[in-house]
């Protein structure tokens, strides 16, 4: 009530008024590159390159998108950027929330030394040379689990989950010692279901590191198109200008124009999952915060 | 260890071992992926470069610091440490700062729909990848079909006649920035946002009563609350001055901005992949390393001095 009342005072004011108008100054800035790249994508190509074609499609053709879409490569790169996805993230979420569990567990034997080991790791790497090397000393060029190993288990996303699983309570977990629960037992099937909103939040981030990378495909891999990812198959197409490879490309389509229709395909996902990662993610950001 | 174990009179059971072997997952993954490839730097001081078989070059040349020396002699890795440093200060300058200054207007906000509305767009760019928000950019700056010749006109910094070539090497670095800004300023941000939620209410009332204004509540409290998230993320920052996100960077690089866009990451990528000089990459992986640990420690140190408080 007295809150309520303080703020009214200053709630008309003229501060009050810019604060709002630059909030939405920056929100259209960074809402208007989508919005562009929405327009370019359905219209014609010839036409595109006269300019001038900014918030609406001006010759509204669907061209660009049969062209992507006649592209095996892009279907490809889908194919293994779902996979990619489904599996890594799924893997990686077992493998980080059952590291989290022990972690956040009290018991936890030689926890000193677990915790330096996981910590040394976030403040040094080798860097992308010997990391090529390891890669192929353990098989993985040009092997599909290349997309999978190395983002198994993240320290950062261990200690999320792991500030969740110790806000759970010793309660829990001693009920469940008293049934003759295993520690893996009470892992999966009482800590996990119980931690849906953090597992949520985690798998999102998993998932969407997994969509966006093409890192991997151009280092550790022989770029042979049969392991190409989504996003490296966007990044040749943008990086190449060249026309897709498919027989619905025509005079009415460019680089540019065909460019953008696939950038839109590879973000229709995101748009999909958005709303849950808006909803979850400050909440997973507060906890990773209050790790130190 | 066993001295501690006897204190704590809790003896070593199967619930011990089980705990255990769960974090143990930890340690395999960890070995493979990040201390096997430091184990990996030793290639910096062995002679690895074009080798066919680098494992083998890697145990069996001799130990050398030639790969230093190559690197201090070489004038590209100066103008290159150069780019990375300057554009890092610059990014520090402004990337730094922008989600702060935007959670605190955030904060300003009193309408929950239009705090939820701008915070919704503006966290959107973070989760798209750099392939696509690269390409987007690349688009945008075009000459002819893009929009910000187009904004220029309008501000009479560039005309139709005679547009600005925005991928001349000489605007790389501000389109580096601005960018990095509109990727990252919501997302940034509500790390901070979360901490200022952590303020109670009442300070800031009682602070209206002494008839605080927006400005004074938001230097006089606001800041001072949250100065241990802003510290911990400066320090963060500050120690990455050598390390760049190669993702982005390699999007927007091409042969005719490279004297400006050849950033460390780029150019260890090159050196390695391209020219297959593994030792000299790696030596320079390891001077970027030995770099933003001995700038970590010292920040901290200071941090500590000054204010109390660090990251460990």
């Amino acid at each position: 009530m007295k809150r309520e009342k303080l703020h009214k005072t200053t709630s008309f004011s003229i501060s009050g008024a810019i604060i709002i108008f630059v909030l939405v100054l920056i929100a259209l800035i960074t809402l208007y590159p989508f919005i562009y790249t929405l327009a370019g994508s359905f219209n014609d190509g010839t036409d595109f390159e006269k300019g001038g074609v900014w918030l609406f499609p001006r010759v509204f053709t669907l061209d660009n998108y049969n062209a992507v879409f006649s592209d095996y490569r892009l279907w490809i790169g889908l194919g293994n950027t779902v996979l990619r996805t489904v599996i890594g993230t799924a893997a990686a979420l077992i493998v980080t929330s059952c590291v989290a569990y022990a972690m956040s567990q009290r018991e936890l034997p030689c926890k000193r030394f677990f915790r330096v080991y996981n910590v040394i790791t976030m403040f040094f790497s080798g860097g992308i040379v010997p990391f090529f090397l390891v890669v192929n000393i353990l098989g993985l060029y040009d092997n599909f689990l290349v997309y999978i190993l190395p983002s198994l288990y993240s320290v950062y996303n261990m200690i999320v989950i792991s500030t969740f699983f110790r806000g759970i309570g010793q309660g829990v977990r001693e009920a469940a010692i008293l049934d003759g629960a295993s520690e893996m037992r009470i892992w999966w099937s009482v800590f996990m279901p119980m931690s849906t909103p953090v597992l949520a939040t985690v798998g999102l981030w998993i998932a969407v590191m997994h969509w966006n990378s093409y890192l991997p495909t151009l280092l550790y891999t022989s770029k042979d198109e049969s392991m190409w990812t989504l996003q490296y198959y966007l990044m040749r197409i943008i990086k190449d200008a060249a026309l897709p490879e498919g027989d619905a490309v025509n005079e009415n389509v460019t680089a540019q124009t065909i460019s953008f229709a696939a950038m839109v395909i590879a973000m229709i996902p995101i748009v999909c999952v958005y709303p849950f990662l808006q909803k979850h993610f400050a909440k997973g950001a507060a906890l990773g915060s209050l790790k130190e | 260890m066993e001295g501690k174990r006897e204190e704590n009179k809790v003896k070593f059971n199967v619930r011990h071992g089980q705990l255990a072997g769960m974090a143990g997952l930890s340690v395999i993954c960890l070995f493979f992926f990040s201390y096997l490839p430091m184990f990996g730097l030793i290639l910096a001081v062995k002679d690895g470069n074009k080798s066919l078989n680098i494992l083998q070059a890697m145990l069996q040349s001799e130990w050398t610091l030639q790969n230093f020396v190559d690197l201090v002699v070489d004038e590209r890795f100066w103008s290159v440490l150069w780019n990375t440093v300057g554009l890092n200060l610059l990014s520090l300058l402004f990337n730094f700062p922008a989600p702060l200054i935007f959670a605190l207007l955030i904060n300003e906000v009193r309408s929950k729909h239009v705090r939820k509305a701008v915070q919704t767009v503006a966290n959107f760019p973070h989760f798209i990848s750099w392939v696509i928000f690269g390409g987007i950019v690349l688009a945008l700056t075009d000459m002819t079909t893009g929009v910000i010749n187009p904004v220029l006109e309008a501000f009479g910094l560039s005309s139709p006649e005679n547009p600005i070539d925005l991928n001349m090497p000489q605007y790389f670095w501000a389109k580096m920035i601005i960018v990095t800004v509109i990727k990252n300023i919501g997302w940034g941000s509500i790390i901070y946002t979360a901490a200022i939620a952590g303020i109670s209410p009442e300070i800031y009332d009682a602070a209206a009563i002494d008839g605080a204004g927006r400005w004074t509540r938001a230097v006089r409290i606001t800041i001072p609350m949250i100065a241990p998230t802003i510290t911990i993320f400066l320090l963060l920052n500050i120690s990455r001055i050598l390390g760049n996100s190669f993702e982005q960077f390699y999007v927007f690089q091409n042969s005719a901005n490279l004297s400006k866009s050849e950033v460390l990451a780029t150019y260890i990528y090159s050196t390695g992949f391209t020219y297959r000089n593994y030792s000299t990459a790696a030596a320079m992986s390891f001077f970027e390393g030995v770099i933003s640990v001995a700038l970590l420690s010292m920040g901290n140190f200071i941090s500590n001095r000054l204010t109390g408080r660090g990251l460990f």
